[in-house]
């Protein structure tokens, strides 16, 4: 009985809209009913050109993603273990922390172009931040004891590097890319629905321009649905590579 | 003091190459840094920019304080009570990872296309960092601490209010930070995507007008804004938690 707690509360909101849908208070452009939510939302999957729309979003997302985890956890660990570095580049990281990236957008449209490119470089941009800080957290908090042994027991600096400290890192940058992930797939989103022409960003403006409500919030809950898989693939990866720690709160 | 001078040099550089590259000839959509700052403080002296900043700081600043009050009282409600956590934190979880701007079409069509829409996305996106990190600062508490509390005689709301709320404060400052940030970008997204004014709107109608040197001013506009915020938030950190060290 306790188990079903949790979704007390979920389906209590279904049930909510689903009587405000049926209500006819509303207009069904305001609150379309569940059925044909569902019905959306199936005929998303039986057709390809809507999944292709999915696939070019999340290449985008996934690009970005792979560009700022490779560039970010390098400048991370070289903040993390050279007090040089950090001094250098800590005021530009910690500086415009704060400042949304997506103002650049614009500018990005005519250096890249109105296509990809120009969503896969801010989706690179956004997710750098995230994952440098972590990962640089994690690097610096590297147990001296570990290292002080490890250079007792005579290992060169590189085998200290790759197998204490990477290690030792390795869960902060999992950290880091849990919460860029999510990051890199509003990025794309927004930029889709601000200008393009393909996407799931562009379809969820699109339902809404034509009114079709419905179609809306099926693409919605397939965004949320992709979302909430991304979130999970990285967790069951994390799980595999970082055996030796278990994951117990949200971040670390 | 080298670090000083090697990050002076950093920037000095940075800055240099740029205006030379300019003069030398860059496409037009970049100009010199030194053009910037002219147009920066020629905007400056005009009505219209604080027009514009005023439109934007009316949608983020009420969104981001309904979000970090409901994210932190919640969080923190959920930390501590075991029904509402189990009844709130499935669903948060769950949805967490969704991006929340794509409520923006919805919350368009049930609230109007004026300010409401624009501060209620601010607030769902501003809401989850901030429960998250209230409700792990909450769960995190150590137990030794609640317990001597109790049995030096405090009432359990004196606990909550004396214990578990500042133990929980550094990590619902991080949900704060991330947060306002996060509060920045969907305030410039839901102006960029419909609005008649702010800084989104201003950067939209440079972009189509080919006015780069108002694309610029709006582009530093927000930069500092989101920079003098970010600060505020963590000078009044700093003066909060006098107890705790500040490492980043």
């Amino acid at each position: 009985m306790s188990r079903l707690v949790p979704f007390v509360l979920i389906g209590a909101a279904l049930a909510g809209w689903e009587i405000m849908a049926r209500s006819g208070l509303w207009s069904p452009l305001l609150f379309p009913s569940l059925a044909n939510i569902g019905y959306e939302f199936a005929q998303f999957f039986s057709r390809t050109d809507r999944l292709l729309e999915a696939w070019t979003s999340l290449h985008r997302a996934l690009g970005g993603f792979a560009l700022a985890a490779t560039t970010g956890v390098v400048i991370g660990m070289l903040m993390g273990r050279s007090a040089f570095v950090a001094g250098l580049l800590d005021p530009l990281f910690s500086g415009t922390y704060a400042v949304p990236k997506l103002a650049l957008f614009p500018i990005f449209i005519f250096a890249f172009g109105i296509g990809s490119l120009s969503k896969v470089a801010l989706v690179f941009l956004e997710c750098l931040y995230p994952i440098v800080i972590i990962t640089c957290h994690g690097a610096r908090g590297v147990d001296r004891v570990l290292l002080w042994s490890a250079q007792n027991m005579g290992a060169a600096r590189g085998e200290i590097l790759r197998r204490v400290v990477v290690p030792a890192t390795v869960p902060f940058i999992f950290a880091g890319f849990r919460v860029a992930l999510p990051v890199a797939l509003i990025v794309v989103i927004m930029t889709e629905m601000v200008s393009s022409a393909d996407g799931l960003g562009y379809q969820v403006i699109y339902a809404l321009a034509s009114l079709k409500t419905d179609r809306m919030l099926a693409l919605v809950v397939v965004i949320a649905l992709l979302g909430w898989l991304l979130d999970k693939a990285l967790v069951v990866m994390r799980d595999r590579l970082v055996y030796w720690e278990k994951l117990e709160t949200y971040y670390v | 003091m080298s670090l000083a001078l090697a990050r002076a040099g950093l920037l000095l550089f940075v800055v240099l190459l740029w205006e030379l590259l300019w003069i030398r000839g860059l496409p037009a959509y970049i100009l010199g840094p030194f053009e910037i700052l002219k147009h920066f403080f020629a905007a400056l002296g005009s009505t219209e920019l604080y027009g514009n900043i005023g439109a934007s700081l009316m949608r983020s600043v009420p969104g981001f304080a309904i979000g970090a009050v409901l994210g932190s009282a919640l969080g923190l409600a959920a930390g501590v009570s075991r029904v509402l956590d189990r009844m709130l934190s499935p669903m948060i979880f769950l949805s967490y990872p969704v991006p929340k701007i794509v409520m923006l079409p919805l919350f368009m069509l049930w609230f109007g296309i004026g300010d409401i829409s624009k501060i209620l996305i601010i607030a769902l996106a501003c809401f989850y960092p901030t429960f998250i990190n209230a409700y792990y600062g909450a769960k995190s508490t150590p137990k030794i601490l609640v317990w001597s509390a109790l049995n030096l005689g405090a009432s359990p709301w004196r606990v909550f209010c004396r214990v578990v709320v500042p133990s929980a404060l550094p990590l619902i400052f991080a949900g704060l930070r991330v947060s306002l940030a996060l509060s920045y970008i969907v305030m410039f997204a839901a102006e960029m995507i419909n609005a008649d004014s702010g800084l989104g709107h201003l950067i939209r109608v440079a972009e189509s007008g080919l006015r780069f040197d108002l694309m610029y001013v709006s582009l530093l506009s927000i930069a500092i804004l989101g920079y003098l915020s970010d600060s505020l938030l963590r000078l009044t950190r700093t003066r909060l938690l006098t107890w705790q060290e500040l490492d980043a």
